[in-house]
């Protein structure tokens, strides 16, 4: 494969995979526990948006709009009836890692209910790819990674220029102290959900609408998800999207590898180019989320 | 007739799923390690025992020790990790290293038949029995496994092994302070863990006498959590229950699937939504489960 490519392909992989890592590194960075569930909710997002596309006419762009604001209401519900009430317990941040499991395969198998099992795809004209230094790369392609770009700096000036930022950065690094400041810590996690689920949904969007959309697509983006915000260093937004670009990256890398070198040792015997299967394309970033938390689990970039 | 068959099946998946339930709950419920994995344990004792028995052929018995002894092992590298690593990266690490060892089986075709998985997996003493009498042996077979895991398992967790896994499960720190080795403590209740889910694979894997890469779905590891969070953690009677309340809802609604109109397919949906919400209901207002962990004083 040429290099362009796989620059190319790794940049819209990696701009689908931080805007999902930032909604998890963010819940994880103020509620203090693993959102299993995260990865399902971008998913909800994307069968609203399909349906409103499909079922209701709208434009594919408003129906991705509105979805985002219903998925992020739907994360504010959840966080309403069920984190809640055990934050306020002061309940062990496991119990409710093991609840964002049960809303998972609740939430997964709800989406088989109604949307059933069948393959999806959204309504996009198929256009010509365009060729870029070598690099084919369709129109859809292109606006993955310009939505992808405009997204990150809309979350930096966010979270840096605005109030709602500079409180939310506040909540993380000392809840008491912020809390003493008359900063209302509860709203704050309302809107925090509401953004990590928007941004959420428009990468799983943004996933469904460059392959296919199925139900157990959450499972499948999940562990993704979770190694590119490891790898950037968990509860950091910016190693979220460092994570995702790197993991993006490996993949592509990995797959394109030609391994018969480590056998034919320079000239020595002459093998056909040996290539890692693509069944064990998921696996790539298992395998490096183990070896990350092996080696670092801080991940690359140290929390501020 | 069949509805004696399928009750004897019923209980033979009990007893199998107690065991998986038994270990998931040693691991958990004892030590605190919070394993999103558990199904690896029960896949590489299904693979290993059936390979060694198809490939090359060797007793039964030893098919099922080698597929204990692997799973043990496999327990041994999990449980590296957990000195350094906080309770949900090394959650999160185990759930890919289930889904690791699935797409090996289901990639390495040479070795496991891909996705056509092993088949025609020999049963052990079958020539002894009949057709029919054959299931009812199996399940005396599983039952005396799940006595004999009960009370092994019984005997560790009141030994003072038992008590150095709880101690470490509450109080890292002072066990530490104490000069006690939790890495090692941790390691042990791994390799028992493993052994016992190895077990668990192996009696799996000869019941139905053929298996794939589809058994071993993330969703078994969750239904073994379903078991162990609505029967109770901390003691092995609440995972023999939670085995037995899920697996009895699990096949059952497969049963009067004849009598609603419903697709399989939305059937089985609806059934995991239900033990979906099973756990997220336990864990906000029952934590401990149906039966209460008895906390000795000393």
């Amino acid at each position: 494969m040429e290099f362009s490519q796989i620059v190319a392909n790794s940049l819209i992989r990696g701009s689908e995979l931080s805007l999902l890592a930032i909604g998890l590194t963010m819940v994880f960075d103020i509620l203090k526990f693993s959102n299993f569930a995260h990865a399902d909710y971008a998913v909800l997002g994307a069968f609203l948006a399909y349906s409103f596309n499909h079922v209701f006419g709208i434009n594919l762009l408003i129906s991705i709009i509105l979805a985002a604001l219903f998925t992020g209401l739907f994360g504010i519900a959840i966080d309403k009836i069920l984190f809640k009430r055990l934050r306020t317990i002061g309940a062990n941040p496991v119990s409710l890692m093991i609840i964002s499991m049960g809303i998972e395969i609740g939430l997964r198998n709800v989406l088989r209910l109604i949307w059933t099992s069948e393959i999806k795809t959204y309504a996009i004209a198929i256009r010509r790819p365009l060729e870029i230094l070598g690099a084919r790369i369709t129109p859809l392609q292109l606006k993955i990674i310009l939505v992808g770009f405009l997204s990150m700096v809309a979350f930096h000036i966010l979270l840096h220029k605005t109030k709602f930022g500079k409180s939310l950065r506040a909540i993380s690094d000392n809840r008491v102290l912020a809390g003493a400041c008359a900063i209302d810590s509860e709203k704050m996690i309302t809107w925090m959900w509401f953004l990590a689920c928007a941004y959420g949904v428009i990468g799983g969007t943004m996933i469904a609408m460059e392959h296919v959309l199925y139900p157990r697509l959450g499972f499948d983006i999940l562990i993704p998800v979770f190694c590119a915000t490891i790898l950037g260093g968990i509860g950091n937004p910016y190693g979220a999207m460092v994570g995702a670009l790197i993991l993006a990256f490996a993949e592509n890398i990995v797959l394109a590898l030609d391994l018969s070198w480590l056998i034919n040792l320079g000239g020595f015997f002459n093998v056909h180019p040996i290539q890692i299967s693509t069944g064990y394309k998921p696996a790539i970033s298992f395998v490096m989320l183990i070896i990350i938390l092996l080696w670092k689990p801080t991940g690359i970039l140290r929390k501020k | 007739m069949t509805l004696i068959n399928f009750f004897i099946y019923l209980l033979t998946m009990v007893g199998i799923y107690s065991l998986l339930a038994m270990s998931l709950n040693f691991q958990v419920g004892f030590a605190g390690l919070i394993n999103f994995g558990q199904v690896v344990f029960f896949c590489i004792g299904a693979y290993t025992s059936s390979l060694l028995a198809t490939r090359i052929g060797i007793p039964l018995p030893f098919c099922f020790a080698g597929g204990m002894i692997l799973s043990g092992l496999f327990g041994y590298l999990m449980s590296i990790p957990t000195k350094s690593l906080k309770s949900d990266y090394w959650a999160i690490a185990t759930l890919a290293t289930a889904e690791v060892i699935r797409l090996i089986a289901l990639n390495e075709g040479w070795l496991t038949g891909g996705p056509f998985g092993v088949m025609s997996i020999p049963q052990p003493f079958q020539s002894l029995f009949s057709m029919i009498s054959y299931p009812f042996f199996y399940l005396m077979l599983v039952l005396v496994c799940v006595l004999l895991i009960y009370f092994v398992l019984s005997l560790l967790s009141n030994s003072p092994f038992g008590r150095d896994v709880k101690a470490i499960r509450d109080e890292e720190e002072m066990c530490l302070s104490l000069g006690k080795n939790t890495r090692q403590i941790k390691l042990q209740a791994m390799v028992v863990a493993g052994m016992v889910g190895g077990l668990a694979g192996a009696l799996f894997a000869h019941y139905i006498a053929f298996i794939s890469p589809e058994n071993f779905r993330p969703i078994e590891t969750f239904l073994m959590w379903a078991m162990i969070i609505v029967g109770g953690r901390g003691n092995h009677a609440g995972a023999i229950l939670g085995a037995g309340i899920i697996q009895l809802f699990n096949v059952s609604t497969r049963f009067i699937g004849d009598y609603v109109p419903l697709s399989s397919d939305s059937m089985a949906s609806l059934r995991m939504v239900i033990i979906g919400l099973l756990i997220i209901l336990f864990v906000s207002y029952r934590p401990e489960g149906l039966i209460k962990e008895k906390k000795k004083v000393y």
